[in-house]
């Protein structure tokens, strides 16, 4: 086999470019749906397996272990092709699906998140917290999880960008995400480098930008608490 | 005030509390003692439910602590209590420290709680540290921060797990003094302490335990210079 680098075609890429950028939105709209919707489902699931009472921690339990045990492409195909169209009686469409699924496998990952930030949090700051009077939710809301985030934010934006990935898997539902842009001038061409390098660029330009405010938010979250301590982040000119 | 009838406390197979009873009065200062393992500071956390209770009773004002139908909650805001590791919130500067449970509980306006805090502070010692952070403080500051907090609540009891044994030598004075001058103020305190100079000085009562029983119970002079029991003799000769 031979590889013509000569013959590289990208005009045919460029005919194609609104299903490209239409591509992007639909990913970006799957991946922040998904995260954002996983992350208050991850803060219940998480702290419902914290939970002492069984009848709320085994539901949690078994919910994380099925969506992390289980492939997320036969999570999507049975969201989308089983349990959407027993529910509504027809399909929602792929980007109710695609979403769904996204954020219910997402919420499982984050709840393992969430749980384990809850747990890093010293024993003594609750202890505190009750001694003064505090029920136990409000020194949730108001002692651990503040502490606690700090904690969760490095893997939870590992987390985002692996989502941003994944949510290529809802091609497989015809979703017209930026994958299936890629599949489509493929299939219309017979030919594979371009927009599947097309398609991997454009991914890997999305997660250089999710990387860099994922950085952005880790170092506004890190070091001190005193405001004035906090590490400058962009510094201009001499500091 | 507090009256304690037959606690027992095991963490699995571990006894670590068998059987203590106890009553404490109104203003008094009562001073724990003991080796370490003995259960001091297990029958102190006993008292506001930091630990449950496997058998025996805990009454406050009456009330029984570890019954289902007391709202442990109603409780706890009237017993402060202070930490050998401070505790303070480090995300909070001093100032909400103090004022977030008068606020949050107590359902106090800001501006009342933040006069409360600046009271507290000036109590303390500490009125120019409301805007620091707890990082930015030295043990000493941190654990009478500690103390401003707890007083917060306006507690009719403090309860006191070795406030000074995570100090620096230096800094143990400063935190003795703002105790002193609570005791000097009517509060009824329960203190486990190492702090032998401290229980001679302040304490009504000191109570000598040891492997989960309370072993000698009398006046400072009583068991510091008159004990004739032998664990408690034994004891003291180590420390004093």
């Amino acid at each position: 086999m031979t590889i013509d680098f000569l013959d590289i075609r990208f005009d045919m890429i460029w005919n194609y470019k609104e299903l490209f950028i239409r591509g992007i939105w639909v990913t970006l709209g799957l991946t922040v749906i998904g995260y954002l919707g996983g992350i208050i489902l991850g803060l219940f699931l998480g702290m419902g397996k914290l939970s002492k009472r069984k009848w709320i921690y085994y539901p949690c339990k078994y919910y994380v272990d099925f969506f992390r045990g289980t492939p997320l492409l036969v999570q999507i195909l049975l969201i989308h092709l089983a349990v959407i169209p027993s529910i509504f009686g027809h399909s929602l469409g792929y980007f109710v699906s695609g979403a769904t699924a996204l954020l219910l496998n997402c919420g499982a990952y984050n709840a393992e998140i969430i749980r384990a930030g809850i747990q890093s949090i010293e024993k003594g700051q609750t202890e505190a917290a009750r001694s003064l009077g505090m029920p136990s939710g409000v020194a949730m809301k108001n002692i651990i999880l503040p502490q606690a985030f700090r904690r969760m934010v490095p893997p939870l934006g590992n987390e985002l960008i692996a989502l941003l990935k994944d949510s290529s898997l809802v091609t497989v539902i015809a979703a017209n995400d930026l994958l299936y842009a890629g599949k489509v001038v493929a299939g219309a061409y017979s030919r594979f480098w371009e927009p599947y390098i097309t398609v991997a660029i454009l991914y890997l330009m999305l997660t250089f930008v999710f990387t860099k405010v994922i950085a952005y938010v880790e170092k506004r979250f890190s070091n001190s608490y005193v405001p004035s301590q906090r590490r400058r982040i962009f510094t201009f000119g001499r500091s | 005030m507090i009256k304690i009838e037959g606690l027992h406390k095991s963490f699995g197979q571990l006894e670590v509390l068998k059987g203590i009873d106890y009553e404490v009065k109104e203003k008094e200062i009562i001073c724990v003692i003991g080796p370490s393992g003995s259960g001091k500071s297990t029958f102190l956390r006993c008292i506001n439910l930091l630990e449950d209770i496997t058998d025996g009773a805990v009454f406050i004002n009456g009330l029984k602590v570890n019954d289902s139908g007391t709202n442990i909650n109603e409780i706890r805001k009237d017993v402060g209590m202070v930490f050998q590791q401070f505790n303070l919130f480090p995300h909070m500067n001093v100032l909400n420290n103090i004022t977030i449970s008068p606020r949050k509980i107590r359902k106090m306006n800001p501006k009342e709680a933040e006069q409360l805090a600046v009271e507290l502070l000036e109590k303390v010692g500490l009125a120019d540290k409301a805007k620091s952070f707890p990082e930015q403080l030295s043990g000493g500051q941190m654990q009478r921060v500690a103390i401003a907090r707890a007083l917060a609540m306006q507690p009719k009891i403090m309860l006191f797990d070795e406030p000074t044994s995570a100090l620096d030598p230096e800094m143990v004075k400063e935190v003795l003094d703002v105790m002193k001058q609570l005791a000097f103020e009517g509060m009824t305190m329960v203190v486990v302490t190492h702090e032998m100079g401290f229980a001679k000085e302040m304490g009504d009562r000191v109570l000598f335990m040891d492997e989960g029983k309370l072993v000698e119970e009398g006046t400072p002079d009583a068991i510091f210079n008159n004990s004739t029991n032998e664990r408690t003799k034994a004891f003291l000769s180590m420390v004093l």
